[in-house]
């Protein structure tokens, strides 16, 4: 009897304890577009870190696509259900804290002390700030040196005129020069230089004020596009309607065509194919630096309704630490929204690195909402019907995009 | 006065499902077709603001005729596919399950899967579709299928069509089926020929075959909007945006969920004029 009490005491005591351990163990809902198997983004990892760091916390993580967020998140939040932790974009944001469903992070932290100054003003709405940006990635020219060389050229392209004058020798070698998809490839091309060329800041286009028919800017840069399908550049009835998502990756990892516009998220699927020789270089444009097309897309916003708001800015604040942040940039191949630089990018994108360096850099204007997210469907629409129509007058392109403007207000 | 009032009593579970699951819904959305709505958050008032946007934007009226063109074209095509599959599996009853098992099989595919293999059938550089024109020497004929508004439509209706083609035969099979064999019997003793008895017996006992048929698929594929999103998302230059494409767009693309109620409202309409007319015309022609 007092070998059973001797032993069933320490138990329960220990029972008792890890009861109120367990007790006061919150649970954090979180939710992300990244982190599943096909892009994982150093989430498992990272989270599995935080909460051998935070004993205290343990976070329920669910991946839903990106797609799936504009469906499934919209009635948890109406109904007061929403996650602790959402990985969000700005347009996410607009929305969500417009309606007051996003809780206010605070400008008054750390992390917003160290954020890019050319990002602030685009996460920040009078002293409140809803989200804490992630990353920023890159989105230029992937170029495959491997078709460059064979063609004699041994340096990617950064000035329009280098670019002509690479397509014509590629050409000239039978090997095609670019892959310019009516949708994503072309407008990155377009919307990179047009801003470039332009002499107010980019958010003067997206407003009521001024129109992009009338802006010399982008009138100048059909021209220079009419100029690329002269120089053989790009075949524009084969390629306008091009899968940017499927068909044109397969043929730009198949080594059929020798560059291509388009995001580096893309590093580490090309990385894998073997052979495959390229650079991530920035889109070629007047200037020698070319452009630096830089897309701020995600981030962390906490939900206004959550019961755990500590432990999620706990969770929040782990990932602006820039030596666990790393491990996100590095697999993502992404740059740090932070000030210093940090970076995740390999050494294939040591052209796109050294146009950051040198000044090139534009924010997609999408995604710090300069311009309305209705837009970039009305461009990729409409240089599409421009690429198998060159024919068509720039008024006639350019004036679809200010009457998606319009329809956005 | 009992039995009326019991009557209604028994109704009323089916009435609370129709009207809560149905009509409800239908009144929220043309409620919300009125509104500024963006998904979350309060909801404002614009009037007529959408339904005004939605006829002096070409845009949208260029959606509405895209998907009539389009349910005009696989109806068609898919109506007399089925019923020339159905008429020679009629006669050859030795394969009839096994091909009507086998056309039926690409209907229980995912659209995700139908759209990807057949977006690579049709893709320009290394697609399937051009590499057999080039081997049997029509190389001139290649192109981008999907790539070119000229092509686009008719590629993605033959997709749906081969995909969907298999419940057209089956239903026609049922029709056959339905057709008393001493019908058939007496126009083979009175010497008619196959494509005679086709004619003048099987085609006119077929009317109630047709009506399932067509109201089904027209119904079905003015709705549509899987296929263009996986293969085209809706381009090029908008060549494939159907009114399903767009309302999606509208409220996962733009957050616009009061303008895209509007297109839905404009949609149903669609639906249910046309169903109507297709239904009073199909039943007439059954009755003749």
């Amino acid at each position: 009897m007092t070998i059973l009490r001797s032993s069933v005491a320490p138990a329960a005591v220990a029972a008792m304890i890890a009861g109120t351990a367990l007790a006061d163990t919150v649970t954090l809902d979180v939710t992300a577009w990244k982190g599943n198997e096909s892009e994982p983004a150093g989430l498992p990892q990272l989270i599995e870190a935080f909460e051998a760091a935070n004993p205290d916390i343990d976070v329920e993580f669910s991946y839903i696509s990106r797609l799936d967020t504009n469906v499934v998140l919209p009635p948890r939040l109406q109904g007061n259900n929403a996650p602790d932790v959402m990985m969000t974009d700005m347009p996410l944001v607009k929305v969500w804290s417009d309606a007051g469903l996003l809780a206010d992070l605070g400008t008054d932290s750390d992390w917003y002390g160290r954020i890019e100054d050319s990002l602030k003003p685009s996460i920040t709405s009078g002293d409140a700030t809803h989200i804490m940006p992630l990353e920023v990635i890159g989105m230029g020219n992937f170029v495959n040196m491997g078709l460059l060389k064979q063609a004699g050229v041994d340096k990617a392209p950064t000035t329009i005129a280098e670019l002509k004058d690479a397509c014509g020798k590629l050409d000239a070698a039978g090997i095609k020069p670019m892959i310019f998809t009516g949708g994503f490839s072309a407008p990155l091309f377009v919307i990179a230089n047009g801003i470039e060329a332009m002499d107010a800041p980019a958010s003067t286009l997206g407003g009521e004020e001024a129109g992009f028919a009338d802006s010399a800017a982008f009138n100048g840069v059909l021209d220079t596009v009419r100029e690329l399908i002269d120089a053989k550049c790009v075949d524009p009835k084969a390629q306008a309607g091009l899968d940017p998502w499927s068909t044109a990756l397969t043929e730009f990892k198949a080594g059929n065509f020798a560059m291509m516009p388009q995001g580096a998220w893309n590093i580490v699927d090309f990385s894998s194919v073997d052979g495959l020789d390229y650079v991530f270089a920035p889109v070629p444009s007047a200037k020698n630096s070319g452009v630096a097309l830089d897309l701020f897309g995600i981030g962390w916003s906490m939900s206004e309704q959550s019961q755990h708001k500590e432990a999620a800015k706990t969770f929040i604040e782990y990932f602006a630490d820039p030596e666990n942040l790393q491990v996100m940039l590095d697999a993502e191949a992404a740059y740090s929204p932070f000030k210093g630089g940090a970076s995740g990018t390999p050494d294939l994108a040591a052209p796109y690195d050294q146009s950051r360096i040198d000044g090139g850099v534009i924010m997609y204007p999408f995604a710090v909402l300069d311009w309305p997210k209705p837009l970039e469907n009305e461009i990729w629409d409409s240089l599409t019907g421009f690429l198998l129509d060159t024919e068509k007058s720039n008024e006639d392109v350019l004036e679809r995009w200010d009457e998606a403007v319009e329809d956005s207000f | 006065m009992t039995r009326s009032r019991s009557m209604y009593l028994f109704a009323l579970p089916a009435l609370l499902v129709i009207g809560g699951f149905f009509v409800y819904p239908i009144v929220l959305s043309v409620k919300m077709s009125f509104t500024d709505f963006t998904g979350v958050g309060t909801a404002e008032w614009v009037g007529w603001k959408n339904y005004d946007r939605f006829i002096s934007r070409s845009r949208y009226l260029d959606s509405v005729w895209i998907t009539l063109k389009f349910t005009f074209l696989v109806v068609t095509i898919q109506t007399l596919v089925g019923l020339v599959f159905a008429v020679f599996l009629h006669r050859l009853p030795a394969i009839r399950n096994f091909c009507r098992a086998v056309l039926f099989t690409p209907a229980m595919m995912s659209f995700v899967i139908v759209g990807y293999v057949w977006q690579f059938i049709y893709a320009p550089y290394s697609g399937g579709l051009n590499a057999v024109l080039t081997a049997v020497g029509l190389e001139g004929l290649t192109r981008g299928w999907l790539g070119d508004p000229a092509t686009a439509l008719y590629a993605i209706a033959i997709t749906h069509v081969w995909m969907f083609v298999g419940y057209t035969t089956a239903i026609f099979l049922v029709g056959f089926a339905n057709i008393p064999s001493e019908i058939e019997e007496a126009g083979r003793l009175d010497g008619a020929s196959s494509w005679q008895r086709f004619r003048h017996l099987e085609l006119p006992l077929l009317a109630p075959s047709f009506t399932v048929n067509i109201i089904l698929s027209t119904v079905g594929t003015l709705k549509t909007f899987e296929l263009p999103f996986i293969m085209t998302r809706g381009g090029p230059d908008r060549a494939t945006n159907t009114l399903s494409l767009e309302i999606v767009n509208n409220l996962f693309g733009s957050y616009k969920f009061g303008f895209a109620s509007a297109l839905s409202i404009v949609m149903l309409l669609i639906v249910v004029i046309v169903a109507v007319l297709q239904n009073t015309y199909l039943r007439r022609r059954e009755e003749m």
